[in-house]
């Protein structure tokens, strides 16, 4: 028995991803496995942190839909805008934030981006332009919109991508959002990432409709339904997508469905969710699927994949280190962060108008 | 959850459960909307177990949409029913602010129709919740003519005062204390009882200070006046329980006994309602301010996560004490 066929064995075969990755060379597979394999392993060791009480606050797990963050994230630019929603680890890791900012921000201490100041999980770092996530749902999409307004009006071909939940498509703000996009047709990608529920309430709660995607149509631009635990689709709907956003062609949304294995937060046992469900979208989880498909491309070997893990865990190692070493912050360092003239801070673009003659 | 028992030992939050059962259970009119409110019993499980006695048409989960569940609630007062909304953290009422600072507060106003809606939440910090998951908005609303706004601090007022809340004919905005949920109990009475809207009550008599305060800062109050009590001082602890209406005779009366005042709160201190307070005093019983009015409050920046930032944010028992000594000797 050859070594494809023991994984056939152990992987169902309707899960097979088929098809060609446009446009993607066989070392960028191959860092996009590591990348989406860094996000689960990263993530995984934090919630096990979590729960061994190594840091206080919350914990909200991306666990199964990494796919959805990180294949797009992958193939943005340094200065192309991220909007995560909190739990977008993946919008982070997929562009190539360190993990011991990450962690750090987790453990809220001092050399988290925002030095402690804001609620663990909310995924961010200002030199990779990935915005600091809004708790208040659906606010990073508007202001993701904001960011692609921004590079319009400056003529930088430079691209938005936002990212929200099903949940948060009912909001009023996700609306005004993409109608406005729509209408200046800015560079924007949005990912709304259907994992079914929104914090308890079903999918069918939220919305009467079945494939998300049918809102661009009252925005005027393109809407898909994709797999979104499917890494060979996800990258050919979404490079698609940035392409139309960087040639000026405008909008594009892009629902991705997928699962999240464990509760809202950490604290949340997810007994709402049967048990059947979870087991059937843990038979879709993206990261085998796309290992099988490597391995039947002969671009992951067994060496190859050692090589993978040993970096991984001596990154992870390396973040867990730095995060609890990592100072408390200061009691008193909260008190001047709030206006300017307290906290230069940093700034995601060059304020200086003549850029926007270019 | 089996259905609440009235009276005995109850908790903040299984008293106000207790308030808002009963008053669904009297009255068919009263209904509850909100997120994961019914399936997974609310955030906090403040509505654990209602799904099952009440239905899923008295006990009905939204959408994440806080404009149109504030919308809804109007428009179903409008039609003679009392909804309950719950906002899944008081900071997320800012979602629906136009339909309860334009809408709901200016209906009667406007057409002089009755809107008896409650909006209710958890608020406060103290938790590790974060900015967005931390905040009192009690100054947003008191600002807004038309709405109420109540802010309980112990669990005989959570009871009474959200039943008053729901039997009231006017807008209430109903701030919980998330910090105080599980942490506090008390016996309660057997029979139904209520806490009139605009009735501060005296949390603990003294003649030398008044506190004047609400909603978890009581217990600081408290504990604050406790400790002074053993250097031989006398603190009177004002709790407001509500802010609009807001009971301007229990405090007035209070300050002219002692003739000087703190005023608490756990918000932020410009533009909070502390300074409606105090202002409140300064105009009306000056004569008998034997010393200034002083504000403690959390300071004017964001909530933030990490224990030690948020630590040194709230207001504590030391805020407390260093400022009533500076006034005692004043």
């Amino acid at each position: 028995m050859t070594k494809t066929q023991e994984t056939e064995l152990s992987f169902p075969a309707k899960y097979r991803l088929t098809g060609e990755m446009e446009g993607c060379a066989d070392e960028q597979k191959l860092e996009l496995f590591e990348r989406l394999l860094k996000t689960r392993e990263f993530d995984a060791r934090m919630r096990k942190l979590f729960r061994q009480g190594r840091f206080e606050g919350t914990f909200y797990s991306q666990i199964g839909q990494e796919a959805c963050d990180v294949v797009i994230a992958y193939q943005l630019d340094q200065q192309d805008f991220v909007g995560p929603s909190h739990r977008d680890l993946g919008a982070s890791t997929g562009k190539g934030v360190p993990l011991k900012n990450l962690a750090a921000q987790v453990y809220n201490r001092v050399d988290s981006p925002d030095g402690g100041r804001y609620t663990a999980c909310h995924y961010w770092h200002p030199e990779f332009w990935v915005m600091n996530p809004s708790t208040s749902i659906v606010m990073n999409w508007v202001a993701a919109t904001g960011a692609a307004f921004g590079y319009k009006m400056l003529k930088k071909d430079n691209v938005a991508v936002a990212f929200c939940g099903d949940g948060a498509t009912a909001h009023g703000d996700f609306h005004e959002a993409c109608n406005f996009a729509g209408v200046h047709r800015l560079p924007i990608v949005y990912v709304v990432q259907n994992n079914l529920w929104a914090e308890s309430l079903p999918v069918a709660l939220t919305t009467a409709l079945t494939d998300l995607s049918h809102r661009a149509d009252a925005y005027g631009f393109p809407g898909i339904s994709i797999d979104g635990n499917d890494v060979v689709e996800t990258w050919n709907a979404t490079r698609e997508a940035l392409k139309r956003a960087r040639s000026g062609a405008g909008p594009t949304l892009i629902e991705m469905k997928t699962y999240r294995w464990h509760g809202h937060s950490d604290i949340d046992p997810a007994d709402y969710r049967s048990d059947d469900e979870v087991a059937h979208w843990m038979e879709r989880d993206p990261i085998p699927r796309y290992e099988q498909y490597l391995r039947e491309l002969e671009v992951l070997s067994d060496d190859a994949l050692t090589d993978v893990r040993a970096r991984i865990e001596a990154e992870i190692e390396e973040a867990v280190d730095f995060a609890e070493n990592s100072p408390r912050p200061a009691p008193d360092g909260y008190l001047s962060h709030v206006y300017a003239e307290d906290y230069p801070g940093f700034e995601f673009g060059d304020r200086n108008p003549g850029d926007a003659n270019g | 959850m089996s259905a609440p028992e009235r009276g005995g030992e109850t908790t903040y939050l299984e008293a106000i459960r207790q308030g808002l059962w009963e008053e669904m259970q009297a009255d068919d009119s009263v209904f509850m909307l909100g997120e994961d409110i019914g399936l997974y019993g609310g955030a906090f499980k403040v509505t654990d177990g209602f799904l099952d006695r009440f239905g899923e048409h008295r006990i009905i989960d939204t959408p994440i949409s806080e404009g149109a569940i504030i919308g809804a609630a109007v428009g179903a007062a409008l039609m003679g029913m009392r909804p309950v909304a719950e906002m899944q953290f008081i900071d997320f009422m800012s979602c629906g602010f136009d339909m309860l600072t334009n809408v709901a507060a200016k209906n009667r106003y406007r057409w002089g129709a009755a809107v008896p809606i409650v909006v209710r939440g958890p608020a406060g910090g103290g938790v590790r919740g974060g900015p967005f998951h931390s905040g009192q908005a009690e100054s947003y609303y008191a600002h807004t003519a038309g709405l109420k706004v109540v802010c309980p601090a112990t669990a005989y007022d959570a009871k009474g005062l959200i039943k008053a809340a729901i039997r009231d004919d006017d807008p209430v905005i109903y701030q919980e204390h998330k910090y105080l949920y599980r942490r506090i109990k008390e016996d309660l009475p057997d029979e139904d009882f209520v806490v009139p809207l605009g009735s501060a009550r005296i949390a603990r008599p003294g003649r030398d200070l008044s506190i004047v305060t609400y909603a978890a800062m009581v217990h600081v109050a408290l504990e604050a006046a406790e400790e002074l009590a053993a250097d031989g001082a006398e603190v009177e602890v004002v709790d407001l329980r509500s802010l609009v209406p807001f009971d301007e005779e229990t405090v007035l009366t209070s300050v002219a006994r002692t003739g000087k005042a703190i005023v608490l709160h756990e918000a932020p201190r410009t533009g909070g309602f502390g300074a409606e307070i105090a202002a409140t005093i300064a105009e009306k019983a000056f004569e008998y301010l034997e010393a200034p009015i002083v504000r403690v409050t959390a300071p004017d920046t964001p909530v933030p996560y990490s224990p030690p930032l948020e630590d040194h944010y709230l207001p504590g028992k030391s805020d407390v004490l260093e400022i009533t000594r500076r006034l005692l000797g004043y």
